[in-house]
Parts: structure tokens; sequence; C-alpha cells
């Protein structure tokens, strides 16, 4: 049965909170979802943002996701 | 007063040319913060490594692009450029502004930012530089609130969309690319602004071959107006050209002493397909040869026109990087009508049948020219749901690339080895 919205939205959050690196690609959520189309990723993965559940990270060329409780102050760049 | 000893960077204010040094010095005067882009250039040379870091969790809520983050590695030495954030403005259509609202724009950025500004960026968008990231949200309330005007893409975001004067100034355009880019800009404001693709993705709309927003060559979704009937011609006026009565190339380069015009050596001569010639003083061309180069039209603009059937030509896969090589996009959709009346459906139908793929195909960081490279040109058009056409291929007999697939074979590839070496005896 495909995953609801919510389920797949949770899988993300667990996906950014878990994986080795902070920084992850939207493609690098593609799994979460196996049966959702790209796009459909992409929104959910954008929503978590507008839910404050994410922060968007930009290297000014590529736009990566970092979860909330992961992100750290600009001191690191 | 300056504030730092700049002897390297002086040196650049000593040719005839124009020089960003002074444009600094002079905003410094307005704002002293603008003393440390210059003490930390002047760093940089010295220590011959930049002195910027970009990039960091820095932008305006709910936006994934717009903001370029820029932040200095010796602040304590420079603090006036700590944060000094890089703000990417949406430009309007073909860059008209009134002077009213160029007026707007820089008291708001006067009041929340540095007062420097790169108009415009090679990306096309209105370039505002530095920004503290605490003035980031309230610069983005009063633009978009009091201006009604918007962030541009950065990222992995679809990019700002430009497009070329079109049918606003130039009789050439094939098709209205002010609508078109507008068109699609409101369409795909969410693709702008937040992340949506494994890399950045960029449209640009020329409004006729000679492509004067250079979309061929850097965007990976090129809209070049186009027609798909004969070249309009006035033999009368052809006549003109040639007797001196008209000036060729619109009155361009009429101060030099080029001698009379002549029409073999300077048109026929250089048409690449040689479709044109003279029959007594008529002007001829072989229209299924040309190739849109826009020479002939260019320097006979009176006699010749684009045709009358006119929409566009669709190439896909530009990229002018520094790294990995600059790319031509290549033409995969010869002719399509580009119009408001269907509110660009047809064109909209191409690009998300190219972003649907290249999202689940493209490695993050791979533009969809690179992807296109990787996977082979028959992959993707086969994908598209097209047939290859002689435009496609890049090198005739050198680089082949159309294959059988084994359904288009009669008797599939299983063949009787034995029998073909009865046939074909060695």
């Amino acid at each position: 049965m495909a995953m609801s919205d919510q389920e797949i939205k949770d899988a993300i959050l667990e996906k950014a909170l878990k994986n080795k690196k902070a920084q992850l690609y939207v493609k690098d959520f593609y799994k979460c979802g196996p049966d959702a189309k790209a796009r459909k990723i992409k929104n959910l993965a954008n929503e978590l943002v507008t839910e404050a559940k994410m922060v968007f990270f930009s290297s000014g060329s590529t736009t990566m996701y970092v979860h909330a409780d992961r992100q750290r102050s600009e001191e690191v760049n | 007063m300056a504030k730092h000893d700049t002897p390297l960077l002086d040196e650049l204010e000593s040719g005839p040319w124009p020089s960003f040094v002074t444009d600094i010095k002079r905003q410094a005067e307005v704002n002293p913060d603008c003393w440390d882009i210059l003490g930390q250039l002047e760093l940089s040379f010295k220590d011959r490594i930049t002195h910027w870091k970009h990039g960091g969790i820095v932008g305006v809520f709910g936006y994934g692009g717009g903001i370029v983050g820029r932040y200095s590695d010796v602040p304590k030495l420079f603090p006036g450029v700590e944060h000094f954030h890089t703000v990417r403005v949406n430009q309007p259509a073909s860059k008209y502004y009134s002077t009213e609202n160029l007026r707007a724009l820089m008291k708001l950025w006067d009041k929340h930012g540095s007062g420097m500004t790169n108009m415009h960026g090679s990306t096309g968008d209105i370039i505002l530089l530095g920004c503290r990231t605490e003035a980031l949200e309230p610069f983005f309330w009063d633009l978009t609130h009091d201006l009604k005007q918007d962030l541009g893409g950065s990222g992995s975001n679809l990019r700002t969309p430009a497009n070329c004067l079109g049918e606003s100034r130039c009789e050439w355009s094939c098709y209205d690319t002010e609508e078109a880019c507008h068109h699609l800009t409101m369409h795909y404001q969410d693709e702008i602004h937040r992340p949506a693709f494994p890399y950045k993705f960029k449209f640009k709309f020329s409004g006729c071959p000679n492509d004067c927003v250079a979309a061929l060559a850097r965007s990976d979704f090129a809209v070049i107006g186009n027609w798909r009937d004969d070249i309009q011609m006035d033999q009368a006026e052809v006549k003109a050209y040639v007797d001196g009565t008209t000036i060729p190339n619109g009155g361009a380069h009429r101060d030099g002493d080029w001698g009379t015009f002549d029409i073999q050596k300077e048109v026929i001569d250089l048409c690449p397909t040689e479709c044109m010639w003279m029959e007594g003083d008529e002007l001829k061309i072989d229209n299924s040869e040309c190739t849109r180069c826009m020479h002939c039209i260019n320097v006979m603009p009176k006699a010749l026109r684009p045709g009358k059937e006119k929409g566009a030509s669709i190439s896909i896969g530009a990229k002018a990087p520094i790294l990995d090589g600059a790319q031509f996009a290549t033409l995969i959709i010869p002719f399509i009508k580009v119009t408001k009346d269907d509110e660009f459906e047809s064109v909209i139908d191409v690009i998300e049948e190219v972003w649907d793929w290249w999202m689940t195909v493209g490695k993050n960081r791979e533009r969809v020219g690179e992807t296109i490279m990787r996977v082979g040109l028959p992959t993707f058009i086969k994908v598209m749901g097209l047939d290859p056409i002689p435009q496609m291929v890049k090198e005739p007999r050198s680089n082949p690339y159309v294959f059988w697939s084994e359904e288009e074979v009669p008797g599939g590839f299983e063949r009787d080895v034995d029998a073909f070496r009865k046939k074909h005896a060695a």
C-alpha cells in the first residue's frame, strides 16, 4: 500500500536526523517514499521547511536540507 | 578618508577604464562599512587567497533561494563585511524599469544593505551585494510589500527566467518573449523559491535565432523564436541594397569606409549552407536548406524578414560553467507554437517531461545537459517520446547515435549463423 504524505514526511525527518551527513540533497529523500514521484517528495520536504522542522542550507549553487535539530550557526561555514 | 591602505587596489584605478575600486571608494564615503570590502580584498591580493566564505543556513523564511550567504573569514579585521550576503531580486521581463522603481529599490537597499549593486549579474537578476543576516527579513518584507517585487532563484532551484526584448522592440521576434517569460515565472514560483532539482535549471527566451539572451549557450531550456515557412523577401528592396540606395546592416558600421555594398561577397558567399544565389537582379533562397543563421536578414533587414508562420525551437542542455567545460544546447523540438492562447501549455508539457525524467535520473549536482550526455541522446529522446531528426546529429558518420532496437528489426537479432555463412562464404 502506498505511503501517506505524513508517513513520507516522517521518513524524511528520520533520514535527515539519523543520516551520517547532516546536509542532504532532495534526491537523498527519494527512497523515503519509494512509490511517490520525485516532485511529490520535493513538495513534502519543502513543507517540512515551512513547518520549521527542516532548514535549507545553500552553497549558492546548490541547496540542501538539514534537520532543524542538526543545524548549526553560520559560524560553521 | 580611507580606512585601510590599499596600494594594490589603487593600481587598478590607474588605467583608462572605469574601476570598481573607485566605485567602492565612492560608496564608502556614504556607507563606511564599504571600506572593509577594500581592506579585505587588499588582504586577499596579498595572501593570494579569498577571504570570503559562502553559503550556509541563511535566507528568508520559507525560501530556499534568492539569498547567497557570504561571510568574511577575518571578521575581526573587517567587521563591516562580517556578514555580506548577496540578494538576488527577480528582474522585470526585458529589464524595463521606471526611474521611480529604481530609486525606490536603491532607497530600500541603502536602508537595509550596503548600497552596492551589480546591475545586472550574469544570472540576469538585480544583484544586491552586502546585507547582514538580521537585515534580510526586514528587507524582504519591504521588497515584497512596498515594491511588490520578489526574490529570484539560486541554489538547486529554477533560476530566474530571462528573455530578450522580444516584440516590445524587435520586429524579428517570432513570439512574445516577455509574455512567455512572465507567465512561466509566475507559473513556477514554487520552483524558483524552493529547491526542486538535482542542480540548477535555467529557462531563457529569445525571440529569434539571433538569440540575444544567449539561450542556446547558457540555459538548460532554450526557447528560441523560429519560423517554418519561407523567409519573406521584397525584391525591390533587394535592388535598393544592391544599388546603394539603402544602407546595409540597418546603418550599423556606417562610419567606416567599407566600399560599396557587394551582395555576393557580404551575403551570398557568407551563407553557411550556400542556399542563396542571384538570378539576374533577383535574390533566390532555397529555404529548405536555411539553418536560420540570420546573417542575410541582419544585413538586409528591409529586404528580408522571418517567415509568417512563427513559433519557436526548443533546445535543451546548455551550460556555461567554469569547471568541466561549456556545452551548447541540443535541438530537441524543431518547431512549436508558443502562445498565450493555450497558457503556454505546449511549452509547459515539454518542460515537465524533462523535469520528471531529470529529477529521477540526474545525479546530484548534474545539469540536465550532463545527464543527457551521460545516458546518451537516444535514451533521452526515447524518454521524451520523440523521433530522431538529422539536426540532432552532432558529427555525421563519426558519432552515430541511431540504433535499431530488436523489435524494430524483422526477425529480431536472433539469426542462424550457419545459414548466414552459407550465404556469405568467407
